[in-house]
């Protein structure tokens, strides 16, 4: 299971003495705000340099919603011949787009193995190493 | 009504969930210690490699020259997947009950006549359609008026022509036909025994079983039986803390009559449900070398849904227990929550082995105490289920154990999340 609790923000209570374990529920909780559909909810890291423009950099935590219903435009993961790419659809062409100069559109071919695993809902920026991972 | 949702190929499936290279591989899983082959997907079996239970070094280079992906088993990822096919799965009806780490029954409620808005066959489908969609496990849909016959439509949904992962019986019309279809050792609860005495004496389909004077089987056969062939018949004999465990791995897990609060409350439940799994796994002569223990608030309140879970993995597989609630309770602190209205909660004992094949390690002895178990098997076997029962006590060992074909723990550790390329 996805385990969220690690990741908690604290609500500016830092500094008080909680005085009573009733403040535990006061707590803010990043994967309450951030995830919408918990069991249809995956985290992966981004790698590689073609989605900069849509402000996805290399090793960014993506976090991936396989509950949402994809719309035109919206980025995804895509299964794309037994990889997982990120791109943004364009549904009427049929082509997955890059967001970064130098990387030209792809159109689907009909041999392609092709699936969307889920639409990206959230990008995060690690300005510093995770502990976790460390 | 009820429904019976299971995964094709468990383990197989779950490999290529985050790994999209192999979807379209023949992938075969082995078993703890890299022994024996223990899963094989739909490719593979295709391919007619990846038996059960041979053992993988006589196979090794059948394997590899077929151009098999090897896996080891994957404990923590198969558990994860797991409880999000049965967090998916129990959003489709008021009442769900976890068999196995691969299946779970769905149950519509007493009312013969309840039918969904969209109608039986649509609801199938859309439970089926909405697993792979959110967890991406290929799974089949069963649904009948018994148990029995929900297990009866799920294997029409997979072996039957004309059925696409999906059955319904609704109707004697149906049930006939797929009774017909169904070799009576294919039905749920006849065993092999039970099954070639039937064959002898010319019961060779479901429906012929079915259609036995029901006191005849009993005193011929057991009362289980008798059951069995009512159900077949559309009449609810099971309960479910009364159906078998399956061999491979053992769940008990229930709904609370009423939503628990507090942490201590939380622990007794669990510990009943150590009772109930570990004496089961003992009664089939096996050993568990990991489990898992969870507990969520309830899909259908208003509050936000919690669900968490915990993987342990034992030191030395184990039927002990002791052993087994000591893990229990360990996990216990992480998954409790303050103000959380806890639903459901349950043990998983998985990756089990038979106890008297199982090799000790030289160096990780047992410490299990059979001749222990076996008094207190004995005693709750005479005077009822819970007469005698273990206070916890807490262990922690390392463990190292042959996994030399492991994927990442995608879904269980950070450092092993899954990367999608901007490329």
């Amino acid at each position: 299971m996805l385990k969220f609790i690690p990741l908690k923000a604290q609500a500016g209570f830092t500094g008080f003495e909680s005085p009573s374990a009733e403040y535990t529920q006061l707590d803010l909780d990043l994967g309450q705000l951030l995830i919408d559909h918990p069991t249809a909810t995956y985290i992966g890291y981004a790698e590689g340099q073609s989605m900069v423009d849509a402000g996805i950099y290399s090793g960014d935590l993506l976090i991936i919603s396989r509950a949402e219903k994809v719309k035109n435009n919206d980025i995804v993961v895509a299964n794309l011949n037994g990889v997982f790419v990120v791109k943004r659809v364009d549904k009427p062409n049929r082509r997955l787009l890059s967001a970064a100069k130098g990387y030209a559109p792809y159109s689907l071919q009909s041999g392609d193995e092709f699936q969307i695993e889920g639409v990206v809902t959230r990008s995060i920026r690690l300005h510093r190493p995770l502990k976790a991972t460390l | 009504m009820y429904a019976l949702c299971d995964v094709n190929s468990m383990y197989a499936s779950c490999e290529k969930v985050f790994d999209p290279s192999i979807r379209n591989r023949p992938v075969v899983v082995l078993t703890n210690n890299d022994g024996q082959i223990c899963a094989a997907c739909g490719i593979a079996k295709k391919m007619g490699i990846g038996k059960k239970f041979v053992p993988f070094f006589q196979v090794r280079y059948e394997l590899e020259k077929a151009g098999a992906v090897i896996r080891s088993s994957n404990y923590e990822l198969y558990a994860a997947l797991s409880q999000k096919l049965m967090d998916t799965c129990s959003q489709f009806a008021p009442h769900s009950h976890i068999y196995s780490i691969d299946e779970c029954f769905l149950f519509y409620g007493k009312h013969a006549t309840y039918v969904p808005p969209e109608g039986w066959a649509k609801h199938a489908s859309d439970i089926r359609r909405t697993v792979w969609r959110e967890v991406r496990l290929p799974i089949g849909v069963g649904i009948g008026q018994t148990p029995t016959l929900a297990k009866a439509a799920n294997h029409a949904a997979k072996r039957i022509k004309g059925y696409n992962g999906t059955a319904v019986i609704d109707d004697n019309r149906t049930r006939k036909h797929i009774l017909a279809n169904m070799s009576v050792t294919d039905v749920w609860g006849i065993g092999r025994r039970i099954g070639a005495r039937l064959n002898a004496q010319g019961i060779t389909t479901a429906l012929q079983l079915a259609n036995q004077p029901p006191r005849l089987i009993r005193k011929q056969f057991s009362v289980l039986v008798e059951s069995t062939v009512h159900e077949l018949n559309g009449r609810v004999m099971l309960n479910w803390d009364e159906v078998r465990a399956p061999k491979k791995e053992i769940y008990s897990s229930r709904s609370f009559g009423q939503r628990i609060t507090e942490a201590l409350q939380l622990r007794y439940a669990l510990a009943a449900h150590v009772e109930i799994a570990s004496a089961k796994l003992r009664k089939q002569g096996g050993l568990a070398a990991s489990m898992t223990i969870f507990a969520t608030s309830s899909p259908h309140d208003s509050n936000e849904y919690y669900r968490k879970a915990v993987f342990h993995r034992f030191v030395v597989p184990t039927a002990d227990s002791r052993l087994i609630m000591a893990a229990c309770t360990q996990a216990i602190d992480t998954i409790f929550k303050e103000g959380i209205r806890f639903y459901r909660c349950g043990v998983g004992l998985l990756d089990l082995c038979d106890a008297n094949n199982y090799q000790f390690d030289l160096f990780a002895q047992t410490t299990d105490d059979p001749n222990f178990m076996k008094i207190m098997d004995s005693i709750n076997q005479k005077y009822g289920r819970g007469t005698v029962y273990v206070a916890s006590r807490g262990v922690e060992h390392k463990f190292a154990m042959r996994r030399e074909f492991l994927s990442p723990q995608y879904l269980t550790r950070w450092a092993d999340l899954p990367r999608a390329y901007c490329i």
